[in-house]
């Protein structure tokens, strides 16, 4: 096991590179020109010329490249073109915001996602069931502004009980977090449910239970641990989501994340953050699905890495 | 009925309760305004948009200053001379003032700072509005000397420009790329923390020489969505939200907490029109000027103007706004329908024609419903406008291809006229001088008496001689209508009733440093 | 796949021996017998309907705009009230249906169609082909979906297929690594490996042996993803890419109808509860055919 964590790790520099090729390649592959966008509506050809001049961008794609490669083995992404500031001061200012998101909204996900799929499970087509299956159909068709400014009403205006937006304590964590875990928790909960449902209807869960085992251990010992393959998968998944792609929440609740910072990058054509942000988003992608990997052989030691 | 009424009072005591046990403190003495969008940049020579913009000039000062009311006001600049050819300009400066890391405020520093704007090397945008000064001399400490290569009207107008704003030359050399996010200036407010995405944090500057302001700190919350902002007034969270749309007025306007207050704005929303024949493609209907015509009388921007943007907007009767110095109102076209089909047929088109309509998506207050609006309007006449919406980055890209690689037929934009000048809100989209790329005229629009005209009224000093210029210049504008002409925006803010002294500045900026928290 | 499959359902761990394949006529009657799949399929077919009858049953032009009417909640005249343009709701929900049951459909498909194939072979042959496999899904996953999406406008143009192609391209690492974990379990099993003992082909082993065990989790996903992909849709509309106003796409509607969530509700909420709806019919369905492919549950 140890020698295949150590292989994967070793495997990280090489997908990080690719990663960076094809953001490299893409990112100038679509229309919209940096040096124009930073310059304003209003700049004249020649100041957007020695724009694009002083960002080095009249150099070879290739060549920018390797000059990006250059900077990075020595820790530097560069500068944003749009704001000047250090790429990774950008990223160092936003990512803990976005861990700290994801992190609690995941806490959330897998707490209600787990808890009403195996509730459910448990009592197929009951009034638990009928709820979790709300819960989930909410999740998944309402988006993510609804929910938010749903509960912006009811706990900001109503009850004053959350600040509406913004960050800096752990108040300003609760709504966001519990908009952006519901999403989650409503594949989560139906993951579940579908995986205990299989296994509840196993030979050996219906000896344990012939043996008098307590229902409760029956469910919690017996079988859960073997219903968690699919749940672990997709909670993987959602996690490396909500790192780089819970920019509308970000949006809603004026939260200042990472997700922000690289769709902001993007529409602006701001190349060294695209590149910086994606690449850090890419690192937490992997080392997830690492952990999702180890997992696995520890829920199922059938499961063998060779 | 009683009991019910009790019942809600109990309940809005409790929340009160709740509210003051758990609702978020503000603190004392500091305003918060929740703005849209972060700043990009805080070093005003790079500022090319209005969140950047409205944070800097609380920091950074110009020489002079526009007023609200459209008035140019000494600032750092107490007063000016200019020679009878128009080309020398005397400034003296304010005395003893000092910028805010200790630098002494005098004629070096605007020597300074203007050379560093004019320098082609440094690719400042805005250096075109100051590009004709051609020397600047230091003549003794406070007193600063420039020529031009030509008399440049609206120099004093293009002064007051927030990107022409003074910094400490010292604080530029020092900090050099990092200048970006530590402005150093002489305003009335001092820089004390960016958070990214976040925050912008300034704090009162008790040396400040136009007297101490009344507020601790101006805190610049971002809060890009609209609901999350308006909220936020209505809670207490912040004094002033930006950016009010339409539809939400009534509802905070129930709000006794929450003034919404209207102030025009000097930004004109166009429908440009491709006027360019290119020799590789079919015939372009819109080098027709009864074309042009035709669509402008087939759209009701009065409609437009109250249905969709709930009557706050102003239905352009000129290519630019009022409030602008050399605005005139020229007339607009009528919504006439039946003319228009008259016009199309005349041109050669009786049961009109395709054409793609590129339009931005959220970038102007409601801009794509009155897309979808104006092509309803133009369906009724027989034109099938088809919306193309591109992401902003894609939409400046395609619009600003040159003549012969251009393939937009017709978009939508808007332009601030932020110097209050009309120069600057004619010159770069109109003269045939400033076609894209080089200029900001995306229509390619020529016509040889228009680019004389604007020529003459930015040689000349002589206000009444520019007037008179630039009405006839906007005369045959509307005429040409090289635009589809369709309004001028309003700016909708809330601001918490308990808050006194903030100004919304038709440039669209937010004038906190004389507010006061009751 | 002869006249009857391997349809030992499941991603927890595989019974100790193989079974014998339910027939597919079987796994027909037991859904058939499901109240609550039929409930799902009902719902299903009936949006299908309203989509394909749309032009005859809607009691507005989805097009027209009435600008006295903007932004009006549900009237005797509009039953689900009018949009920012005063259009008809109810109306532009009816025709919308048509390009939207496409765009969830077809995405799911090419999804699953890339992706469950993907991630069976990878978890199978394990080693250096997993390795690859699994690190080409991480530069997908990590690629920002709104720059592909972008990519895609620009290589391919603006067009309604090109929605479908992205929001399935989108979501293809999904699928690989839901079969791939679950088939890893599966894998080792004594069937699986009695099956190569007997000479089985790879080919066999992975169609009839390891994908079925797979089904499940891939079932709850894609009938999920029907509704998260008409809302990822709606992001893309933005873009440029696919439904271009005046459509009415059920995304761009839920995404425009954002600014005035605050003062005209109806818009967003009926346009979800639409979403909602089909999301309803497609996890009913989806369930009982789960159950239905589970031969344990015969009889």
């Amino acid at each position: 096991m140890s020698q295949y964590v150590l292989r994967r790790l070793a495997l990280v520099l090489p997908v990080l590179l690719g990663v960076s090729i094809v953001v490299f390649a893409m990112v100038r592959m679509i229309p919209g020109d940096p040096a124009r966008i930073m310059a304003g509506e209003a700049a004249t050809q020649e100041t957007v010329e020695m724009i694009r001049e002083r960002l080095g961008l009249n150099k070879h794609p290739v060549v920018q490249y390797f000059i990006f490669l250059e900077n990075l083995v020595r820790g530097d992404l560069g500068r944003s073109t749009m704001s000047r500031l250090p790429v990774l001061d950008e990223i160092k200012h936003t990512l803990p915001s976005t861990i700290q998101l994801a992190v609690a909204a995941m806490a959330i996900a897998t707490l209600i996602g787990v808890t009403t799929g195996v509730l459910s499970a448990v009592k197929p087509n009951s009034w638990v069931d009928a709820v979790s299956m709300f819960i989930a159909l909410v999740g998944v068709s309402m988006p993510v502004f609804w929910l938010g400014l749903m509960l912006m009403l009811l706990f900001s205006l109503h009850l004053g009980w959350f600040p509406t937006a913004g960050s800096g304590t752990w108040r300003h964590l609760v709504l966001p977090s519990i908009t952006l875990g519901l999403s989650s928790a409503a594949i989560i909960a139906r993951m579940t449910r579908s995986s205990m449902l299989e296994v509840l209807r196993q030979d050996y869960v219906r000896t344990a239970r012939a043996k008098g085992v307590p229902e409760r251990l029956v469910v919690l010992r017996h079988a859960l641990r073997n219903a968690l393959i699919p749940v672990v998968t997709v909670t993987g998944l959602q996690f490396g989501n909500l790192l780089g792609g819970a920019v509308l929440t970000e949006t809603v609740f004026a939260w200042p994340g990472i997700g922000r910072l690289m769709v902001g990058a993007i529409t602006a054509r701001d190349y060294p953050v695209v590149q910086g942000s994606v690449l850090t988003v890419a690192l937490g992608f992997i080392l997830i699905n690492l952990v999702v990997d180890v997992l696995y052989a520890y829920i199922d030691p059938t499961i063998r890495y060779d | 009925m009683k009991l019910v009424r009790r019942v809600l009072q109990l309940a809005a005591i409790f929340g009160v309760a709740v509210a003051l046990l758990a609702g978020p403190a503000l603190a004392q003495g500091r305003l918060i305004v929740a703005s849209g969008t972060d700043a990009v940049t805080l070093d005003a020579h790079y500022i090319t948009d209005s969140p950047s913009a409205t944070v800097a000039e609380h920091v950074i000062e110009p020489l002079f200053e526009l007023t609200p009311d459209g008035r140019i006001v000494p600032n750092l600049a107490e007063s000016y001379e200019v020679s009878a050819d128009g080309l020398t300009w005397t400034l003296h400066l304010r005395k003893g003032v000092r910028f805010h890391d200790g630098t002494p405020f005098n004629a070096e520093a605007v020597k300074y700072n203007l050379e560093r704007i004019l320098d082609p090397a440094n690719a400042v945008t805005f250096r075109f509005l100051i590009s004709p000064i051609t020397t600047v001399e230091v003549v003794d400490e406070y007193t600063v000397r420039f020529t031009t290569d030509a008399p440049f009207a609206p120099i004093l107008a293009h002064l007051t420009h927030s990107a022409i704003g003074m910094q400490s030359p010292a604080a530029i050399e020092r900090y050099g790329e990092d200048y970006a996010r530590n402005p150093v200036g002489t305003g009335p407010f001092k820089f004390k923390e960016w958070q990214r995405q976040d925050y912008i944090l300034l704090e009162r500057n008790p040396d400040y020489w136009g007297g101490t302001p009344d507020i601790d700190e101006i805190m610049f919350r971002v809060v890009p969505e609209d609901g999350a902002r308006m909220l936020m007034v209505q809670t207490g969270e912040a004094h002033v939200a930006v950016r009010v749309p339409p539809d939400m007025v009534s509802l905070l306007e129930r709000d006794p907490n929450v003034n919404v207050v209207f102030t025009p704005s000097v930004r004109t929303i166009y429908i440009g029109f491709n006027t360019y024949q290119r020799a590789d493609q079919p015939k372009n209907p819109f080098t027709d000027v009864r074309v042009r015509q035709a669509f402008n009388y087939a759209v009701d921007n009065e409609a437009i103007n109250e249905f969709i943007l709930g009557g706050m907007g102003r239905p352009s009767d000129a290519p630019i706004a009022p409030g602008i110095f050399g605005y005139t109102a020229i007339g607009g076209y009528e919504y006439n329908p039946a003319k228009a089909r008259q016009l199309l047929a005349e041109a050669g088109y009786p049961n009109g024609f395709r054409v793609q309509f590129y339009s931005p998506a959220g970038r102007y207050l409601k801009d794509l419903e009155v897309a979808e609006a104006v092509q309803a309007q133009l369906s009724e006449v027989g034109i099938q406008a088809e919306i193309v919406t591109l992401e902003w980055a894609a939409y400046l890209a395609a619009t600003n291809m040159p003549a012969d690689e251009n393939v937009v037929p017709m978009f939508m934009l808007g332009w601030g006229t932020v110097t209050g000048d009309a120069d600057y809100g004619l010159y770069p989209l109109f003269h045939s001088s400033q076609w894209v790329p080089t200029g900001s005229n995306r229509a390619f629009y020529s016509n040889p008496r228009v680019d004389e005209l604007l020529d003459l009224a930015r040689t000349t000093p002589d206000d009444a001689v520019r007037l008179a210029a630039y009405q006839e210049a906007m005369e045959i504008i509307m005429a040409d209508a090289p635009w589809l002409f369709l309004h001028a925006e309003t700016q909708i803010t809330a601001i918490r009733s308990n808050v006194e002294g903030v100004i919304i500045h038709p440039t669209e900026r937010v004038i906190a440093g004389g507010a006061r928290i009751r | 796949m002869g006249n009857a499959v391997d349809a030992r359902a499941g991603a927890g761990p595989a019974p100790e021996t193989t079974r014998a394949g339910a027939p597919w006529r079987d796994v027909l009657r037991r859904l058939a017998r499901n109240r609550l799949a039929m409930l799902g399929l009902a719902i299903i077919v009936l949006f299908v309907a309203l989509a394909v009858l749309a032009p005859w049953i809607a009691p507005h032009d989805p097009l027209r705009s009435s600008f006295g009417k903007r932004l009006q909640g549900p009237s005797s005249e509009h039953w689900l009230g009018n949009d920012e343009l005063g259009r008809d709701m109810l109306s532009r929900l009816l025709y919308g249906a048509r390009i939207s049951l496409r765009i969830g459909l077809i995405s799911v498909a090419i999804g699953i169609a890339v992706g469950v194939p993907l991630g069976a072979v990878s978890a199978y042959y394990g080693g250096w082909v997993d390795l690859v496999v699994q690190r080409v899904i991480d530069v997908m996953l990590a690629f920002p979906g709104i720059l592909l999406a972008i990519v895609l406008v620009s290589a391919l143009g603006v067009g309604l297929e090109n929605v479908m192609i992205a929001v399935g391209v989108v979501s293809i690492p999904v699928y690989t690594r839901l079969v791939r974990g679950s088939a890893m379990a599966v894998k080792r099993k004594e069937f699986v490996e009695a099956a190569r003992a007997a000479g089985a082909s790879d080919v066999v082993i992975i169609a009839k042996h390891i994908l079925p065990n797979c089904v499940a989790p891939v079932i709850v996903q894609s009938t999920l993803q029907v509704g998260s992909s008409i809302l990822w849709a709606a992001g893309l509309g933005f873009l440029g890419l696919g439904a271009q106003p005046p459509e009415p796409e059920w995304g761009t509607i839920l995404s425009r109808g954002r600014q005035y969530l605050l003062v005209a509700p109806h818009i967003t909420t009926a346009t979800g509860v639409a979403i909602m709806l089909v999301v309803l019919g497609f996890n009913l369905l989806g369930d009982g055919l789960r159950d239905a492919l589970d031969p344990r549950l015969r009889d």
